[in-house]
């Protein structure tokens, strides 16, 4: 473990609001990331896609993980702001 | 009975002892004053058990010599056994954790706990230990009237050492001034007679105290003393580590069938240990002072001599029992039988013991609400006339809907009845009961794990509205109105089925959680084609008026189910902690954020159009 991870779970321990907050704003990031890469793969997989329902629903899907990765990073910034 | 003639006995025994001897007293006190710092550390590690225990143990009891690491390793932390064996209890009940990893968590924690006599005879007796606890009962205390809950998680850990080392202070000091007046061991009894004499009473004491770290400490102190032998010291180390089963025994009276179970593994292997420890208690000495000879103890010092022996019977027993851990926990499924499995409305891990800690409060809440869905996904498939092993199965859901030409007898008043009602109630009890000690984040999850129940009762009463004309138009003559029934049919299977596939896809993250939303956006979708589709019906004369009306009211029920179910996916099989689990929420889209989501597509899709 190094030592930024370290010193990361020793400011959790000692949770105040501000670290709930930090830690928050570390997860949101998480996710987005996640959102991102899911919605690469998604785009990926619409590409090779040749049958119409799957490929509407792949299409769903791209749309969604957008919307929700476009609402993580309002929340995050609604987060930076209040710092 | 025996409690009332007991406790009396034992209190009149005691104010009998405190009248002879002043000695007696100071010894008593410490052993008092050693379990009250029992006590307080066992409150302070509660504190830090919460999400990182819950972590730990679902990373390291998917193999048995993990689960025995872990129990070795937080005993030796926590220097408490019996913590760790309650702990244990809550989360089997809880079923966070399967029987074989508590098994191995038990064994682990008999190997944890002989640390306890190597700091005791090893730092305790050589150490002036009482200069140490008067500054960690003043930090302790301090801290412990400090708001943070982890600071006054420190501040118990802090008074409890320091109270554990003021008993052994007082323990140790009793008996130096009790050599002086009376010479116990000529109490001493020699040969088998005198192992099982003070092997009962090595029981006896830990059974009363619960406690078999403080028995220990009183027999090391005891034997740095020398008011009592040797071999004697090591009767009683036995009768300790059978005796320390108690607390498992007493922790599962209140747990459900798997925490019964793990009570009597616990004692089939310190009975089994100390039965073993007994009979060869000659070759065990010999093997103890060889040992002892080989890392330098010298011959003379007894109290590491009787920790080495603790080390090596406690090892002995491990070894034997480790081999076996498979056919014990076979015997114990078939011997203790889970009554309520087949009452599929009694609820399965409600029970006290899971209220050992927050965390397993929550996780037996959300696998009894899991188990509410499982009685509750049967009964809407009945609904929709069909089989739930078609739903979950691999064939494709047109050919399932096309096969199920047949009304499936479903009564969904009686079976919500029989199987949902009183398992709701229950849960919603049991929810309201144990909510005091969780954390404000801990609550909202609970009101959630609450409001998915909800929304699965709510989901099969929908499915009721649902069912009267579905039944009736599914297979009706005109083919217009039974498309329609047959499409609502097929939506809502494929959300059931979509809802069981992500239930149990390993490792679903966030991303497949917040993929649930499609299913709701399928839905609405569905509905506004249907608007649009009943429209052009109605015009051509397809279907009459009360069809049409049926039709609009069951697309809303239909809606309605899905909506509900997707909600109750999202907090149900999240396997996340509980921030990310607050941002999954958060981040899914409401209906509003769906309804302009798929306007913004509509637009984009007529610019495609037009631009073509």
């Amino acid at each position: 473990m190094n030592i930024k991870k370290l010193i990361r779970k020793a400011e959790v321990m000692l949770q105040s609001e501000e670290e709930a907050r930090k830690d928050k704003k570390i997860q949101i990031k998480k996710i987005i990331r996640k959102l991102r890469k899911h919605e690469k793969k998604l785009k990926h997989e619409y590409t090779e896609c040749n049958d119409f329902e799957e490929s509407r629903q792949i299409k769903q899907e791209i749309a969604l993980a957008y919307n929700q990765r476009k609402k993580g990073i309002k929340m995050l910034k609604s987060l930076k702001k209040k710092k | 009975m025996m409690r009332k003639i007991i406790l009396p006995t034992i209190l009149a025994v005691l104010g009998y002892g405190f009248w002879l001897s002043p000695d007696f007293k100071v010894i008593t006190a410490g052993v008092a004053i050693f379990l009250f710092g029992m006590l307080a550390l066992e409150e302070g590690f509660k504190a830090f058990t919460g999400g990182l225990l819950e972590k730990l143990l679902k990373r390291t009891t998917n193999k048995l010599w993990k689960s025995l690491s872990f129990g070795v390793v937080s005993t030796t932390l926590m220097q408490s056994s019996s913590l760790v064996s309650v702990i244990t209890i809550s989360f089997l009940s809880a079923g966070l954790i399967s029987l074989t990893a508590g098994v191995g968590i038990i064994f682990g924690a008999n190997l944890g706990t002989t640390t306890g006599a190597w700091l005791v005879a090893g730092l305790g007796l050589k150490v002036k230990i009482s200069a140490y606890a008067m500054p960690m009962l003043v930090f302790g205390i301090l801290l412990i009237f400090q708001k943070s809950k982890e600071l006054k998680g420190i501040g118990y850990v802090l008074a409890g050492l320091g109270f554990l080392f003021l008993g052994i202070h007082y323990m140790k000091e009793g008996f130096e001034a009790f050599k002086d007046t009376i010479d116990l061991t000529a109490y001493a009894v020699e040969g088998y007679a005198g192992v099982f004499l003070f092997t009962l009473i090595g029981l006896f004491a830990t059974v009363v105290m619960q406690s078999s770290h403080a028995t220990l400490v009183l027999i090391i102190t005891a034997l740095s003393a020398q008011q009592i032998t040797y071999e004697n010291a090591l009767a009683l180390a036995i009768g300790a580590n059978v005796g320390t089963t108690i607390t498992a025994i007493i922790g599962s009276l209140s747990a459900n069938f798997e925490g019964r179970r793990l009570a009597i593994a616990h004692l089939i292997f310190n009975a089994t240990t100390g039965f073993v420890a007994i009979l060869f208690i000659y070759q065990l000495t010999a093997a103890v002072d060889s040992v002892s000879a080989m890392i330098g103890i010298a011959n003379d010092n007894y109290t590491l001599k009787l920790a080495v022996f603790h080390t090596i019977f406690n090892s002995i027993g491990v070894a034997l029992m480790l081999p076996v851990i498979p056919a014990m926990v076979r015997f114990l499924q078939r011997v203790i039988r889970d009554d309520k499995a087949s009452e599929t409305s009694m609820p399965r891990y409600l029970n006290q013991a899971a209220t050992g800690l927050p965390e397993t409060t929550l996780a037996a809440v959300r696998q009894e609400t899991l188990h509410l869905y499982d009685n509750a996904v049967g009964i809407i498939a009945g609904g929709l006339s069909l089989k739930l092993d078609d739903i979950h199965g691999s064939q494709p859901l047109e050919e399932v809907i096309f096969n199920s030409r047949n009304v499936i007898p479903t009564n969904i008043d009686q079976q919500y009845q029989d199987s949902v009602k009183s398992l709701y109630a229950a849960i919603v009890d049991f929810s309201s009961d144990y909510q005091g000690a969780m954390s404000s984040s801990q609550v909202e999850e609970l009101f959630r794990l609450r409001a998915a129940g909800r929304d699965i009762v709510e989901a099969i009463k929908d499915t009721k509205h649902l069912q009267k004309n579905l039944s009736r138009y599914f297979l009706a003559e005109n083919p217009y109105i039974q498309h329609e029934y047959n499409t609502i049919r097929m939506r809502l299977a494929s959300v059931l089925r979509e809802l069981h596939k992500v239930r149990n896809k390993k490792g679903n993250d966030s991303t497949i959680i917040l993929s649930l939303d499609r299913l709701r956006l399928d839905m609405e979708e569905y509905d506004q084609n249907l608007n649009q589709s009943l429209s052009s019906l109605i015009r051509q004369k397809l279907i009459n008026g009360p069809m049409s009306v049926s039709l609009m009211n069951d697309s809303g029920y239909a809606s309605d189910v899905t909506r509900k179910l997707v909600m109750m996916g999202g907090t149900l099989f999240s396997h996340s902690d509980l921030t990310v689990k607050n941002i999954e929420q958060s981040l899914s889209l409401d209906d509003e954020e769906l309804s302009e989501m798929m306007r913004e597509q509509q637009k984009n899709a007529q610019r495609n159009r037009s631009d073509a």
